[in-house]
């Protein structure tokens, strides 16, 4: 029962807000927020402590019927590679209503969404059955478009309707591989069992997996299909930025792991080398497309693109190790990721411009914003692989991992880490160095000397939910143990799928 | 490890940790959570650790004196194959190593003590010193690849702040920015290093990679293009922490950094570099002899670009910190020339003088707040201590009297002359060099008549003099020292001949820094080969067009197109596919008749066609 608690706290939670007697102020409605998603991170945190990290397998599981007919059953279950995602789901979300406070219109609406969303993430997460899976991935996406074209920025509409299509036809191609599955296998058995494909002529196999590689690809983002992410994050606000980049990015490298390499073994391996190819390009793409952006926010998006390339390489090598490093590095990156866009957002609403040729010296003690800037110090470091933080030792294990397999691949992803830097120093030193300004220069010497700049300051209860952030960045990086416990049984097993000779049929 | 071993030893990994506690202890004032009483009790704090952190030292190389060398280790991340460990070893090198850093640390926080006395933001600068001692103090220690480059990365970080400390200046921005990103180039490469050997040797210890390197190169486990690209990654982590050609500008532009953390910069931090690349060198020599080429001649390079560009300098900083890439240079081929003890004695010897050189540079540049040599000049007579500090200092990196440096020059030389004479010349020529520079320097300080900015300059306060005349006579006593590290054969076991070469090669560059003309306002020569020459030193043969030009443009170059492709084929696809949808569907707009007839003929044909089709389906 308690995985299904997992969904029914944020459901019932979602359901509860909307009924809730009109009047309630939106501060009302954050308070009743935080205190589900409280109780959410609660449960699954007594998640991993009934979670077994040593015994290998789904655990936890729930069955029940639904529609037989289709097979659609009620599935749900939790194993090392799940469950740190439905931690940093529980956290995240909890993190984006912390920093939900000026909320203009229909709180009531925004709230009930990100419980639903929070939800149905962990359904997908959760779910053992590929329908169900789907159904999750589904509902998740209506929520997240309301938040974009709702909430957004200016030019949301754009933004919201590019993110609906291009998800979209991630569904239906990964609906299609599901269904695919079923019409060659010729059961209706949507249950994961990961022998299922084996039945399969290898050009089946290649094409349904080709289908779900782009449908994942899509969500990851990975280049070319990456173009709704920038535009995505631009337009929205920074919390719903804190969850599309912190969970919602997972579902693709998620769906990747469970359903790309688990369920098609022998094709992934014959797929694996161009895999590998194509994670260094969206790496260096991503990065270098970071470098030469000029809106903060807009470089955070494209530093995404980079990052989750690690996973694809990761994923692509195959390695026990390697793919210990892709859940840290979907764990990390979820982390450091929400981090810089809450920074970003605080940048944003103290001086109202996120343009990197406008912004100087907001590392200012008294005027500008010095500990937003320490933070962001953090989390650039923290993104660019430091060691003693998240990020190095995720790209440590992905690395390590992959040398022996792709050496090519994993040199010039490393090459995209050094840039991680390049980028990220720019912003910290245009941005944060220099002298306080927050307009551009007028040319005149004598009214661009002034230092009339007064920000406002930034209440701790502002910066705190970044605090935790930063918090929990470094402690996965001085204690990655806490981590590699409970992931390393599941990612060792998974690895071992494809390493079986598999040729029994 | 049992547990019989005295406390002090079983708790060294204690030492590196003080120095990050002392950062922690200084984040109340650092962060302005306690604005009451001023910044200085983090200062405060910050001594106290270190100065624990000193005893502490001394307390276990009493006891490795008693039991014999130590080995520590801690299991940190373990994962299927991987068995990542954090291991100190506590040989006598080593902890004398630690105790220059921490010593070196100490002397230095005295001395920002006076130095920056009315900076507001001291507590910040504590607590950056404090991360610095700690990750360095873990580097030496380090008996373990992966430790070494975790804590090379926090010495990058802790350099990029500590460079960066005063943000709001225009040169510090891009000076700050250079060094972060010079060193994580090196960084980078080594890190490709590191997890190539952790993925080939499996452990990552030193003495096992030593093991596994012999092996290797025995068996031609690892071979020859990634045996030579190992080496290559391995030494450009060092490369870059040493400030070696290519990537030296940083060093140069660090010096806009406070002087007390360029003190720590140019004495300690590089040896740190150095002692990884020392303890890397069995590993990379007989995997890949190019490797141990390039050392060679990156040292070469680095030693006498180094001493020439400094001779050109006029900023007093980097007059100097063009001579710790110079004398760096010299310690590389020792370390290439696999001649591990006499580079410790050079680093032991550079190390402390060259932290002398620099206390006396902030201590004229805290009374006459100017480092430009060209407005300096006359105050031998009114800084008694600091004009004392530059010539022990000065004496200390060259071979000119018997101090640290000769007696290293000396055994180096005696080494080198049978086998590589070539490199023994660029040895005697750097000293030549280097001995200029310091007396021009002094010349320009100390000699000729007072000038506007040096009339009134009594000397620095005691809390700097005290640091400074402390270290003077440690640099006198650094024969002596060097004698008890290493009494076998001895600092003088070399032939009267070489001693008297490096003497007379001192001698020359006495005379050619005498004969050099004075650095003053507008000095630049009349004759155009002079003038060229002058400008190529005095702008570090223009390094920092280079990097722009085949690093920074091509960069910058490629990011731009990727920028353009992005938004014009990958976004123009989407938003054209966009659009043609929109006019497809306009256009089909216009089909729409609105006569019922036609719609009832169209559903009705649809209903046949669909009927057919089933039909057929079930005939087939």
């Amino acid at each position: 029962m308690l995985l299904s608690g997992l969904l029914l706290i944020p459901f019932v939670g979602s359901l509860v807000l909307l009924l809730w007697p009109t009047g309630a102020s939106p501060q009302r409605l954050r308070l009743i927020t935080i205190v589900i998603l409280l109780v959410q991170l609660a449960l699954s945190l007594v998640v991993v402590g009934s979670f077994d990290p040593a015994a290998a397998g789904m655990q936890l599981q729930e069955h029940h019927s639904w529609v037989p007919g289709i097979g659609l059953d009620y599935a749900l279950g939790v194993d090392g590679l799940s469950l740190p995602l439905v931690l940093i789901n529980a956290a995240l979300t909890l993190v984006a209503a912390v920093i939900t406070r000026d909320i203009d219109k229909r709180p009531r609406i925004y709230f009930a969404m990100l419980l639903l969303i929070s939800g149905a993430v962990n359904g997908a997460f959760l779910a053992e059955n590929l329908l169900l899976f789907f159904l999750f991935y589904e509902l998740e996406l209506i929520p997240l478009w309301l938040l974009i074209s709702v909430w957004g920025g200016a030019n949301r509409a754009y933004a919201a309707t590019k993110f609906l299509i291009f998800t979209a036809i991630s569904g239906v191609l990964i609906l299609g591989a599901f269904l695919g599955l079923a019409l060659f296998t010729g059961t209706v058995d949507f249950n994961l069992t990961p022998i299922l494909s084996e039945r399969l002529a290898m050009g089946s196999q290649l094409t349904l997996l080709g289908a779900l590689l782009i449908g994942f690809g899509i969500k990851i983002p990975l280049v070319p299909l990456h173009n709704w992410l920038p535009d995505a994050h631009t337009q929205a606000s920074t919390p719903v930025s804190v969850l599309l980049a912190g969970v919602l990015l997972k579902l693709g490298t998620y769906g990747m792991l469970r359903f790309g390499l688990q369920l098609f073994p022998e094709a992934w391996a014959k797929l694996a080398p161009a895999l590998a190819i194509w994670a260094a390009i969206s790496v260096l793409y991503g990065s270098l497309a970071a470098i030469a952006q000029t809106d903060m926010k807009r470089m955070v998006a494209y530093s995404s693109v980079g990052h989750m390339g690690y996973v694809l390489l990761a994923a692509a090598a195959d390695t026990p190790v390697s793919l210990l490093g892709a859940v840290f590095q979907m764990v990390s990156h979820g982390l450091i990721s929400a981090l810089l866009f809450l920074l970003v957002g605080i940048v944003y609403r103290k001086t109202g411009t996120r343009d990197l040729e406008v912004l100087r010296g907001l590392l200012n003690p008294e005027k500008g914003l010095p500990f937003t800037g320490s933070l962001m110090i953090v989390a650039v470091m923290a993104s660019a692989g430091l060691p003693g933080m998240a990020g190095f030792i995720s790209e440590f294990l992905v690395f390590r991992g992959s040398i022996n397999v792709f050496p090519l691949a994993t040199l010039l992803s490393m090459v995209g880490s050094g840039l991680t830097a390049v980028y990220f120093l720019l912003l910290v030193n245009r941005a944060f160095f220099g002298r306080l300004a927050i307009t551009p220069p007028s040319g005149d010497a004598v009214e661009d000397g002034r230092l009339d700049v007064q920000l406002a300051p930034v209440a701790p209860r502002e910066t705190f939910p970044a605090i935790a952030l930063a918090a929990g960045v470094v402690l996965l990086g001085v204690v990655p143990s806490s981590l590699g416990r409970i992931s390393e049984v599941a990612t060792t097993a998974l690895a071992a799928i494809t390493a079986l000779p598999t040729g029994v049929h | 490890m049992s547990d019989a071993l005295p406390l002090p030893l079983q708790f060294t990994w204690l030492i590196p940790v003080y120095g990050f506690s002392g950062m922690v202890l200084s984040l109340p004032w650092a962060s302005g959570w306690i604005k009451r009483n001023g910044p200085r009790p983090a200062a405060y704090l910050n001594l106290l650790v270190t100065l624990v952190a000193v005893i502490h030292g001394s307390l276990v190389i009493r006891d490795v004196f008693a039991v014999g060398p130590q080995h520590l280790e801690f299991a940190w991340f373990k994962a299927a194959d991987l068995d990542l460990r954090l291991g100190f070893d506590l040989s006598l090198t080593n902890l004398a190593a630690l105790e220059l850093v921490t010593s070196m640390s100490l002397i230095c926080q005295v001395y920002a003590l006076g130095y920056l006395d009315k900076e507001w933001s001291l507590a910040r600068f504590y607590a950056l010193i404090g991360f610095f001692e700690g990750a360095m103090s873990g580097v030496v220690l380090s008996s373990n690849l992966f430790l070494s480059y975790f804590l090379l990365e926090m010495l990058t970080l802790s350099t990029y702040l500590l460079v960066g400390f005063w943000y709001a200046q225009p040169l510090v921005v891009t000076a700050a920015r250079d060094a972060f990103l010079t060193k994580r180039v090196g960084d980078v490469l080594l890190l490709m290093g590191v997890v190539a050997l952790a993925a080939w040797a499996g452990s990552l210890e030193f003495n096992d990679l030593y093991v596994w390197a012999a092996e290797a190169a025995k068996q031609g486990l690892v071979g020859p293009l990634a045996g030579t690209l190992l080496g290559l990654g391995l030494i450009a982590g060092p490369m870059g922490k040493c400030a070696q050609f290519p990537m030296h500008l940083w060093l140069d532009e660090a010096m806009e950094g406070p002087n007390p953390a360029s003190i720590l910069r140019n004495s300690v931090v590089v040896t740190c570099g150095a002692i990884v690349l020392l303890k890397l060198m069995p590993v990379v020599a007989p995997l890949s002899p190019l490797a141990t080429d390039v050392l060679l001649v990156v040292g070469t390079i680095s030693a006498l670009g180094g001493a020439l560009v400094a001779l050109a300098q006029v900023d007093l900083k980097r007059a100097f910190s063009y001579g710790t890439t110079s004398y760096l240079g010299l310690v590389f081929i020792a370390i290439g020339l696999q001649q591990p003890g006499i580079a410790l004695l050079l680093l032991l010897a550079h190390g402390l003088a060259r932290a002398l050189q620099f206390m006396g540079v902030g201590s004229i540049i805290a009374t006459t707040n100017c480092q430009d040599l060209t407005e300096l000049g006359g105050i031998g007579t009114r800084m008694p201590a600091t004009l004392l500090a530059f010539m022990v200092g000065g004496a200390g990196v060259t071979a000119l009297v018997p101090l640290g440096g000769f007696w290293c020059f000396g055994l180096m030389l005696n080494v080198l002359v049978p086998s590589h004479p070539l490199l023994a010349g660029v040895f005697l020529l750097t000293n030549l060099l280097t001995t200029a520079n310091v007396i021009r320097v002094l010349r320009s300080l100390f000699g000729g008549a007072p000038l506007p900015k040096t009339r009134r300059a009594p000397e620095c306060n005691w809390l700097m003099a005290l640091p400074m005349v402390s270290l003077t006579v440690l640099v006198l006593l650094v024969p002596l020292i060097m004698q008890r590290i290493d009494p076998v054969p001895g600092i003088a076991a070399f032939p009267t001949m070489v001693g008297v070469a490096v003497l007379l090669s001192g001698c020359a560059g006495v005379l050619v820094g005498c004969l050099l003309p004075k650095d003053e306002f507008w000095s630049r020569s009349r004759q155009p080969v002079v003038r060229v020459v002058q400008d190529l030193l005095a702008y570090d043969f223009y390094t920092p067009e280079l990097y722009r030009r085949i690093i920074v443009s091509p960069v910058a170059a490629i990011a731009r197109f990727v920028l353009w492709i992005d938004r014009t084929l990958v976004k123009g696809l989407v938003d054209g596919v966009g659009r043609l949808s929109l006019s497809t569907a306009e256009g089909l707009k216009l089909t729409i008749s609105g006569q019922l007839q036609s719609y009832v003929l169209t559903v009705i044909v649809g209903i046949l066609m669909l009927l057919a089709a089933f039909q057929w389906f079930r005939v087939a």
